[in-house]
């Protein structure tokens, strides 16, 4: 049984179609990467997949259930959503933007109860952030505040974690650490998808890449299978030099200026 | 939370104020007259300030209050048309401008698609104009009339509760509580509306629903004030900032907090309103010229 199954997703903003016929499913407990240009439908199709977005045409299945038949709530136990950045309108402390994740535990007036705390202590400390509970959210570098997201997705307890560009704004060592906590959780049992313009991270950490290209799935396979110099020179327009990772059997992408 | 106990003091000293203060004798009839003041002065402050509270959390920005979204102008201009029809301020009249201009705003917004929230504002406040100009067309044209729209205006806590109107208030009363109580069932939500429509959505909140829910609800509850005491100003606004440095983020707190804040202010405005002059000013007149420069200082602070 697939996590996810994605079969011939349309979307359109307006009347621009940005997602065209694309097909392609996560398995369980895998680790895939979505990677391609700017504007490449990337972060469109995540939204779709969390239920965020509707597709035009198309359906989606989650573990073999129609999206549309899954409540609302119901969706958020079973599939969590890190955004690429997220902008906190109200200065709450860590703590409570972590409980926020149980919410799709909670009815409407329930008090938050004792399963809630544990799991929000046990995000806090799996994402690192134990030490900044107190703290108000704002008052956070944004390598900090992505992890204090994380944990409050964590919080949620899901099956399935869905993350756009975590690491973009990050510096070396909060990006190491972000993706070394996604390796963490998958050999647990996480099933993960995340987009990635860092093709060297994508493929070093995911198992399987979907290159997107122009709102359509240009190709899919191992990052070994995917990544060449034609392909990414077809794709992004760019001259790269590929060779083999030192201590890994992936490759990684090196720039090539231009004259040398 | 022990913050509440101050405030609740601070509550019930502005309604023991309320009643003693005045340039009248304090006879039984002045007490009475003073005691539905207090009446509708909590009842109307209490829902604006909340109101402020819930719309603001909802659209995520500090400049919404119910005259930003265009219910309350379009409350003072149902109002206004009923005074000139029936030379006399009739409820229904300003609850039916509040959800017919609440409702055309959201239409708009809706037609558009997209973000509903940005466009949200941008319609109120655009109706919010139109509804002001209508109005002083009516009071151009009513001339006699102009005396009691221009209350109605700036908002004025007056009105007598006597045998014949006293089902009325307490029902609108009632209603109003019930009202409050349901909007009161999303604290959660606000709180996580704070961070953005998608991670809202992404935790299984339906938008599109709920600021459907929201904003005919607060559209309702601002109709009932304003047919009530009319349309004053910068108490949801002002109110439910104060509510937020005091009682922090959490919408389970500064909610209800804001209720009792609102209250407060309105009380201790409406007593200012009674004494600063010889003839009663507009309450309204007064929650500006109080509340602007305590904004100020709050926000410079």
């Amino acid at each position: 049984m697939e996590a996810i199954k994605a079969k011939n997703i349309y979307f359109s903003y307006n009347t621009k179609d940005v997602i065209k016929n694309v097909s392609f499913s996560l398995e369980q407990e895998e680790f895939l990467g979505i990677i391609g240009p700017n504007g490449a439908g990337k972060s469109t199709i995540l939204r779709i997949l969390c239920g965020i977005l509707r597709p035009k045409t198309g359906d989606i299945f989650i573990f073999n259930k129609d999206i549309n038949d899954i409540d609302k709530k119901t969706l958020a136990q079973k599939i969590a959503f890190v955004p690429q950045e997220t902008h906190f309108a109200l200065n709450f402390p860590v703590k409570d933007i972590v409980l926020m994740g149980r919410f799709p535990y909670l009815r409407a007036f329930q008090r938050e109860g004792r399963k809630d705390l544990e799991a929000t202590k046990h995000a806090l400390a799996y994402a690192q952030v134990v030490e900044f509970r107190k703290r108000p959210i704002n008052s956070l570098s944004s390598g900090e505040r992505q992890r204090v997201v994380l944990a409050r997705a964590l919080a949620q307890e899901p099956e399935i974690l869905i993350l756009d560009e975590p690491t973009s704004h990050l510096d070396l060592h909060h990006q190491y650490a972000i993706m070394e906590l996604l390796k963490k959780l998958n050999t647990e049992g996480m099933s993960i998808i995340i987009v990635n313009h860092d093709l060297n991270l994508a493929s070093l950490y995911c198992q399987r890449l979907v290159l997107m290209h122009k709102g359509c799935i240009f190709s899919k396979g191992t990052p070994q299978s995917l990544i060449n110099e034609k392909t990414l020179n077809d794709v992004y327009k760019t001259e790269v030099k590929i060779i083999k990772h030192p201590y890994k059997n992936v490759p990684q992408i090196f720039f090539h200026p231009k004259g040398e | 939370m022990n913050k509440f106990v101050p405030v609740i003091l601070i509550f019930l000293l502005a309604i023991f104020v309320s009643i003693m203060v005045g340039p009248a004798q304090l006879t039984s009839e002045i007490i009475q007259l003073r005691l539905s003041r207090v009446i509708l002065g909590i009842f109307a402050g209490g829902i604006l300030a909340f109101c402020g509270g819930v719309l603001q959390g909802l659209f995520g920005n500090p400049l919404v209050e119910p005259y930003t979204l265009g219910s309350a102008s379009g409350a003072a201009l149902g109002g206004s048309i009923g005074i000139l029809l029936f030379g006399t301020i009739s409820p229904l009249f300003a609850f039916f401008g509040s959800l017919g201009v609440g409702f055309f705003v959201f239409t708009v917004a809706r037609i558009e698609g997209g973000l509903l929230r940005d466009r949200l504002i941008l319609a109120g406040v655009v109706m919010s104009f139109l509804c002001s100009s209508l109005v002083m067309i009516i009071m151009v044209m009513g001339g006699r009339e102009l005396y009691e729209i221009l209350y109605l205006l700036m908002g004025y806590l007056g009105i007598i509760i006597n045998a014949e109107n006293r089902l009325f208030i307490i029902l609108m009363i009632v209603l109003s509580a019930v009202l409050m109580l349901f909007l009161y069932r999303y604290h959660r939500e606000l709180d996580i509306i704070s961070q953005g429509l998608e991670t809202a959505a992404g935790l299984g909140i339906d938008i599109q629903k709920f600021s459907v829910i929201i904003f005919l609800i607060t559209s309702l509850l601002i109709g009932l004030t304003v047919s009530l005491v009319g349309a004053i100003g910068f108490v949801g606004l002002v109110i439910p900032h104060i509510s937020k440095l005091l009682f922090g983020p959490k919408h389970l707190y500064n909610l209800p907090a804001s209720f009792i804040l609102g209250a407060t202010f309105l009380l201790l405005a409406d007593t200012v309103s009674r004494i600063i002059t010889v003839y009663e000013l507009p309450v309204g007149v007064v929650t500006s010229l109080i509340g602007v420069p305590f904004f100020i200082y709050l926000y410079r602070k």
